[in-house]
């Protein structure tokens, strides 16, 4: 799983007013190089929930020195793309899981992808 | 011959394409190769480019594309005419003008080497070594190619040679055709020995490599066009007529070919006079004729004798070779009341085979077209909550780069598969997989900017029964999660395209608002194609609610409030083979 995957992640559980973000208990992480298109990169910026993305990099150790906000004029600034580049698709989740914010359901993930499917009586 | 290879010369084509794929040929050839004199009849759209052939080849919506050779009126019969009229009449429509049939086949040629260029050069860095490997086996499937190159050396020489044998005060004309042939090749050898001919030589050094090939092939062809021209008129047409007799040398068995050296000889020196100058052929291309007839022509001959008299007729005029196992080029016939359409095929393999798809799911051409009703803008955020083995993203997201899409999937398999086509395709910076269902979709509210989904028809997987009681659910979760201004695109069954116009009636009561796609798109409310009148139609359409005990009007009244922002934009009925789906598009209003 990757960070972008994870920006877009809620808790469903039933009952469950603010799933978001989920929690990350990752116990492997993965870093692979990716190519770089900065437009992909800043295209997606305003559809993030920045500080969920800060908070997720924080976690697993990789924010690098990337700000709580988010900076203007960031489509011109490279070496910012560049890390949010890394951020957002090269840093994967392989192994561990999703916590729900409230209930504190766990959703597993396992090679590199969440599950998120509810038992009957949660949905 | 030096513009040969000219890109501006429109070149005119046709494609196959599935049942209701039609209008998405028209519009992406519109779209794509700035088509011109774009039109269509059942499972074919005809158009003129002048793009670069390896773009036309890389539509997506077509099955096969083939190079038109003639396009004419249709060939109707009168239910008296003889088998015989019909073959007189197949004659003059179809092989009075050897004009037509040189000039497609040298155009087929170089559209053939300008394709291998293609292949050779461009070669996607990103892609998985298999989409390498693969490209390359096509490669070698287009080899007709590189074996008309050295065919072509072959006949350049022969040409010359001939020419240079018509010099001499008697024609081989007289002579049995075995004799000349056993003179021939020895002059051949001869002469290859001594290396004459330097061009052919270059040529056939160099036949691996097609781009040089091609400008090889290209100064050939000159060198042969000069020695054609600068030839006294006379001795060009009795080198013609030689040329004809070591055709038929080649194949003695063949007897209809065999009475060609009689009667076509006056008919050469009048034909080939006219097309000499600018087509110049190889005379050994072999072709074999696929024929397909129907109508009042194939109630007097059956498509077997169509594609005799015509294979049978284009030797005679061409000196070409019939080859039922290995032609040069294939000659592809259409006769029908409608329409009288002839082609040669471009490519070996369909055009709806994908080298960057590992394991296969849904059709890739309804596939493509359905994310194509989205017009996906850079930026998007678009969802599959039934993605399956991936095709709808994967064919989406080859066109869309900044475009994030997100793949659910309930089965685990299923995902595993899609994450193999994914990484196969070397889309994993833009495709992401998880494990979700579609009736809890675990993405907050107003969150992305398409839905596209094959929902599961039950032929492959064991949920049919629940597909129609949870259809209302499913809705409401994919409405739900859409941005205002969202589009959903979905492919159903004929039976669940019924439920959910059901579902969403009321919503569709402004019918002046909605592009049907096809004239025939009524019928598409029915279950079965064979019951048409509007009447029944909700009569049909009750029993299969109603079977469902209880379960399906129970969620319907629930959902009426809910899923009133999404508005009906169009319908589309395709072929997926054995049956039909249709592709339904809404788009969420409100705010």
């Amino acid at each position: 799983m990757k960070l972008l995957t994870h920006n877009m992640l809620t808790s469903h559980v039933k009952g469950v007013t603010k799933g978001y973000p989920l929690l990350i208990k990752a116990t492997e992480v993965k870093v692979n190089e990716v190519d770089f298109n900065p437009q992909f990169v800043s295209r997606m910026i305003p559809k993030l929930e920045w500080s969920a993305l800060i908070q997720a990099a924080d976690e697993l150790g990789q924010r690098q020195d990337l700000p709580g906000e988010l900076v203007p004029e960031y489509e011109k600034n490279e070496d910012f793309l560049k890390k949010v580049h890394r951020v957002l698709l090269e840093v994967e989740v392989i192994e561990g899981c999703l916590q729900c914010p409230e209930s504190g359901r766990e959703f597993p993930i396992s090679k590199g992808i969440p599950n998120m499917l509810l038992n009957e009586d949660e949905s | 011959m030096s513009d040969v290879r000219s890109e501006e010369r429109a070149v005119r084509y046709y494609c196959t394409a599935g049942n209701g794929m039609e209008v998405f040929l028209m519009e992406e050839v519109k779209r794509k190769l700035a088509a011109e004199d774009v039109c269509r009849m059942p499972g074919k759209v005809l158009f003129s480019s002048s793009v670069e052939i390896h773009r036309v080849s890389e539509l997506k919506t077509a099955e096969r594309l083939f190079l038109l050779l003639k396009e004419d009126s249709p060939l109707k019969l009168s239910a008296h005419t003889s088998p015989a009229k019909a073959t007189s009449l197949l004659h003059s429509r179809l092989l009075h003008d050897r004009n037509q049939w040189t000039c497609a086949v040298m155009t087929w040629f170089r559209l053939q080497g300008e394709l291998a260029d293609s292949k050779t050069t461009l070669k996607n860095p990103s892609a998985a070594q298999g989409v390498t490997m693969r490209e390359e086996e096509d490669i070698k499937g287009n080899g007709a190619w590189v074996k008309f190159t050295t065919e072509l050396s072959k006949s350049t020489e022969h040409q010359k040679e001939d020419k240079r044998r018509s010099e001499e005060p008697e024609s081989g004309k007289h002579n049995g055709t075995h004799t000349l042939g056993k003179k021939r090749k020895r002059e051949e050898e001869e002469r290859n020995s001594e290396g004459m001919d330097p061009q052919v030589e270059k040529n056939a050094e160099e036949s691996e490599k097609s781009s040089e090939v091609r400008t090889a092939m290209t100064e050939g062809l000159s060198s042969c066009g000069k020695n054609g021209s600068h030839g006294s008129d006379k001795g060009l047409l009795c080198s013609c007529t030689k040329l004809q007799h070591r055709v038929e040398g080649n194949r003695m068995d063949d007897t209809a070919a065999l009475e060609n050296v009689k009667t076509t000889e006056e008919e050469e020196r009048i034909n080939w006079k006219g097309c000499w100058r600018d087509p110049q052929l190889p005379s050994c291309i072999s072709f074999r004729i696929s024929c397909k007839c129907t109508g009042s022509l194939s109630r007097c001959l059956t498509s077997q004798e169509v594609s005799r008299v015509i294979g049978v007729g284009l030797s005679k005029l061409l000196g070409w070779k019939v080859d039922l196992k290995n032609p040069t080029v294939e000659i592809n016939v259409n006769l029908s009341d409608d329409h009288c359409l002839l082609g040669i095929p471009l490519t070996r393999l369909p055009l709806a085979n994908r080298t960057y798809i590992k394991t296969t799911g849904l059709r890739s051409t309804v596939a493509w077209a359905m994310a194509s009703l989205v017009q996906i803008q850079p930026g998007f955020c678009v969802v599959d909550p039934m993605c399956g083995v991936g095709t709808i993203l994967i064919e989406a997201a080859r066109e869309n780069e900044a475009v994030c899409f997100l793949g659910m999937d309930i089965d685990e398999g299923q995902l595993l598969k899609a994450g193999q086509n994914v990484s196969f395709a070397g889309l994993e910076n833009r495709i992401h997989l998880l494990r979700a269902s579609s009736l809890a979709l675990p993405l907050a509210a107003s969150s992305v900017n398409a839905v596209i989904c094959d929902l599961p028809f039950g032929r492959k997987f064991s949920t049919r029964a629940d597909m129609a009681a949870s259809l209302p659910l499913i809705l409401t979760e994919m409405e739900r999660v859409l941005r205002p201004g969202g589009v959903l695109v979905l492919l159903l069954s004929p039976q669940l395209s019924c439920l959910l116009k059901k579902l969403l009636m009321h919503e569709d009561s402004g019918p002046s608002s909605h592009k049907e796609a096809e004239p025939q798109t009524g019928k598409q409310r029915c279950p079965s194609p064979s019951a048409s009148p509007t009447k029944q139609q909700s009569s049909q359409i009750h029993p299969e609610i109603k079977s469902k005990p209880a379960r399906a009007p129970e969620p319907q009244t629930e959902l009426q409030p809910t899923a009133s922002s999404l508005k009906h934009q169009a319908t589309f009925r395709v072929s997926l083979g054995a049956i039909d789906g249709l592709i339904h598009k809404y788009v969420k209003t409100g705010s």
